[in-house]
């Protein structure tokens, strides 16, 4: 059971050069992945390519066994059954924090919604913000909140864009040993967009290294030479 | 794989359909340029052609100067300064936008006839008579300034809009090093300002061009006259057509110039939030200057004429019986309600394939929303008859089948005005609108899609719901133009079918002019009540 991406290309229209040329991997099962890059490197454009929000020039992605796009086939991105956080989050807000997490749990009765968005919400400890409106939480609540929101309908694969970058420094830290636990408890086959190095080494199982579309290094965190230790927390804190 | 972008969804088809409706009326009139020419119009283009077009453009051009002056001073003095009620006028100054220039035009020349108030005033206080010749204004120079006083507004709003929110850092630095007031604001803000003019200055002249009620009344020959004199007086419709092409092509003309002004050099500047320009606050001389000015031009625009239909307005009380007067008010209420809702639904429509749509398509449909809006009245009314009368033709059997007796149902009904409406304003509610989803973004209904609502789910239950404020001033801006709309009205409503501003008209035209401030002042008073709710709105969202 494999995520298969396989040589997608594509460039915007009023670009000639290639946004992302020939990404290829494959991805486990339970594989929390990161793509590691400079801003403008083409990170958050794979994301869309995978989410579907794209339509790549071409190339192959198969989710399991489910084809996502090849040479014929385009799927929806609201058939997909893929989850995205994106980097400003996204939250409805003219819905509550309980209804935005529903929203993604329409195919379930009324009773099976309220039960799956509270059990989301516990995990991301946010049940006891369910009334309130986007705006009367803080940055890294509305950040759980639209993770919750995102896993509530159990996507075959999590994709979150810059998940600590509207976040302040120290939050980050603290938001991001949350999200590691969260991802692994969740048992979630995820894809995390940073351009932070502490980021990715710290919750990836693989970094992939991307360089102006192009993937120059895939790897585990430790094999990752020629970057720069992680820097002990403890001395920044 | 791209062409899968291309994939047929409703959303497109129904948005080449909204949009191709919305021109079609006009193919008869391009037709029309081509067609053999009649005796009439060989006449006319021997001998009036270019007086028409020397009138109307004496009209756009001095207007234009008129808008320019008054329109760019006032923002400049309100977005910069700070003097006695200038927080008032900063929005007051739109409020003459709420008065339709021909309901201006019968104010002013009552005001200034024999029997009106300034010279009984001057004989019966001052004991002066005066010569008549120095109060005639229904001629030419008259027109300009009731047309000036009507319509700055839409330079101002645009101009002062721009001032607050973009100019501020280069008045900033140019104050830094050393200019004074006057250099600043000639050396500056005029040439930075400069497309935000032109593009309030082309709505202007857009207005002037459409404009029928004014000349009508004032007994000025331009091409909206004409057009209804050649159809109506001559029974011409092929030389109404005719003369409608060519007001089309000078129209076409003018916004060619404008583009040309506006030049290819876009200032860029950031979305950012820029911090407002902090006001000078004036003192002394300066200060009452700006006050007097301001509000000169205020009493001018807004507070006597208005000030004159409520006088009128007291003195008639009763003389229009009441269900009467229920009955124009429905009457307008209806036709623009339908025709604001429809637009304001094919906005909505139009908008969300336009934010989504990748190809180029996307990108160009839209922009020809905005053709009805140029079209002046007069012309819209000709292709609008010149359609539906082939549409009834067409339908002809099918009404003999329902056993109908008339061959012309289509073209006696309410609905053809309603359709001229939805061609004529189509552009109003969809500039609302589409600032609206400009302000929303894509991500609320990205990542509505993201959790498996599909476009048509995700735009009930998210982007109508936020799209909520834009909806809302897109209806009401729609229906106030609606209700204030002459020439349309005018010619393409069902026999003995009234609103107010055709009894306005009428009544202005009967010399009743007393009469006509009631009709009048009820649009006013929507009008004026929309566009400070509307502006209001706009203010709260600046200063969030
Ligand atoms: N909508 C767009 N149209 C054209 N070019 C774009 C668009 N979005 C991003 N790009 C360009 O594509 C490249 C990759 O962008 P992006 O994926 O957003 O980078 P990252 O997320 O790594 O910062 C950049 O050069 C960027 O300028
Ligand atoms: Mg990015």
């Amino acid at each position: 059971m494999t995520i298969e991406i396989k040589d997608v290309c594509f460039s915007y229209r009023n670009s000639k050069e290639l946004a992302i040329d020939h990404f290829c991997m494959t991805i486990e099962t339970g594989e929390v992945i990161s793509i590691l890059g400079r801003s403008g490197s083409g990170k958050s454009t794979m994301l869309r390519i995978l989410a579907g929000l794209e339509i790549p020039e071409k190339g192959e992605f198969r989710l399991y066994e489910e084809t996502m796009f090849d040479g014929k086939h385009f799927v929806q991105p609201e058939k997909r059954g893929i989850g995205l956080v994106f980097q400003d989050y996204a939250l409805f807000p003219h819905m509550t924090v309980l209804d935005n997490v529903k929203f993604g749990l329409s195919h379930l009765s009324r009773t099976e919604r309220l039960k799956r968005a509270n059990e989301v919400l516990e995990l991301v400890e946010m049940g006891d913000y369910k009334k309130r409106y986007p705006h009367q939480l803080s940055g890294g609540q509305q950040q759980r909140v639209a993770l919750a929101r995102a896993l509530a309908p159990n996507p075959k694969l999590l994709l979150l864009d810059e998940p600590f970058s509207n976040l302040d420094k120290e939050l980050q830290y603290k938001i991001r040993e949350e999200l590691y636990s969260i991802l692994k408890r969740a048992q979630i086959t995820s894809i995390f967009v940073t351009h932070d190095e502490d980021d990715a080494h710290t919750i990836a199982d693989r970094i992939v290294k991307l360089d102006k579309g192009k993937i120059t290094k895939i790897g585990r965190p430790c094999d990752m030479l020629g970057t720069p230790l992680k820097r002990p927390e403890v001395i920044l804190k | 794989m791209r062409k899968l972008s291309y994939y047929l969804n409703g959303w497109t088809i129904l948005s080449v359909i909204i949009v191709l409706s919305l021109l079609s009326p006009m193919l008869p009139i391009i037709g029309g340029l081509l067609a053999p020419s009649s005796e009439n119009w060989e006449h006319i283009k021997e001998y009036m052609l270019q007086d028409y077009m020397k009138t109307s453009f004496l009209l756009v051009f001095y207007t234009a100067v008129g808008t320019i002056v008054i329109g760019t001073s006032l923002a400049w003095l309100i977005a910069q300064y700070e003097f006695p009620l200038s927080r008032f006028y900063k929005w007051a100054l739109i409020l003459p936008l709420s008065i339709p220039p021909f309901i201006a035009a019968y104010t002013y020349s009552g005001m200034m006839s024999y029997t009106g108030v300034i010279q009984t005033t001057l004989r019966n206080v001052f004991n002066m008579p005066v010569n008549q010749k120095f109060f005639d204004i229904m001629n030419i120079p008259g027109a300009i300034f009731i047309y000036t006083m009507f319509l700055f507004p839409y330079v101002y709003t645009i101009t002062r809009v721009f001032l607050t929110q973009q100019a501020a850092s280069l008045v900033e630095s140019a104050k830094l090093l050393g200019k004074g007031p006057w250099a600043i604001f000639f050396k500056v803000v005029l040439p930075i300002s400069r497309a935000a003019i032109i593009g309030g200055v082309s709505l202007v002249s857009l207005e002037v061009l459409n404009d029928y009620g004014v000349v009508k009344y004032y007994g000025i020959q331009t091409f909206s006259t004409a057009i209804f004199q050649t159809w109506f007086g001559l029974g011409d419709i092929d030389a109404a057509i005719k003369l409608a092409a060519s007001l089309m092509t000078f129209v076409v003309l003018m916004l060619v110039v404008e583009k040309l002004l506006r030049g290819t050099k876009q200032f860029s500047y950031s979305n950012t939030k820029v911090n407002p320009l902090p006001k000078v606050r004036l003192t002394g001389f300066r200060k009452w200057g700006a006050f007097g000015y301001v509000t000169l031009i205020f009493c001018l625009a807004f507070l006597i004429p208005v000030i004159q239909l409520i006088d009128w307005f007291v003195l008639t009380w009763g003389a229009i019986p009441n269900d009467e007067f229920t009955t124009y008010i429905r009457n307008s209420m209806l036709v623009a309600g339908i025709a604001s809702v429809v637009i304001i639904a094919g906005s909505l429509i139009v908008g969300n394939f336009q934010r989504f749509a990748k190809g180029r398509i996307g990108k160009v449909l839209p922009k020809f929303t905005i053709v009805g809006y140029s079209i002046p009245g007069a012309v819209i009314a000709v292709a609008i008859v010149t359609m539906f009368i082939w549409l009834d033709r067409q339908l002809g059997s099918l009404y003999s089948a329902w056993g109908l007796d008339s061959t012309l149902v289509l073209s006696t009904s309410v609905v053809m005005l309603v359709v001229a409406y939805i061609v004529r304003f189509f552009a109003i509610g969809y500039n609302a609108i589409e600032s609206g989803y400009d302000k929303i973004g894509v991500n609320f209904s990205l990542a509505s899609r993201m959790l498996g609502a599909s476009v048509t789910k995700t735009f009930f239950k998210v982007d109508i719901p936020l799209l909520k404020g834009a909806i809302i001033s897109g209806l009401m801006l729609v229906f106030v133009d609606i209700m204030k709309e002459i020439p349309l009205t005018l010619i393409l409503r069902p026999f003995n079918f009234e609103t107010l501003a055709t009894k306005a008209f009428q009544y202005a035209g009967d010399e009743k002019i007393m009469q006509a401030s009631q009709p009048s002042l009820i649009i006013i008073a929507m009008s004026a009540l929309a566009i400070f709710i509307f502006y209001r709105l706009l203010d709260k969202e600046d200063a969030k």
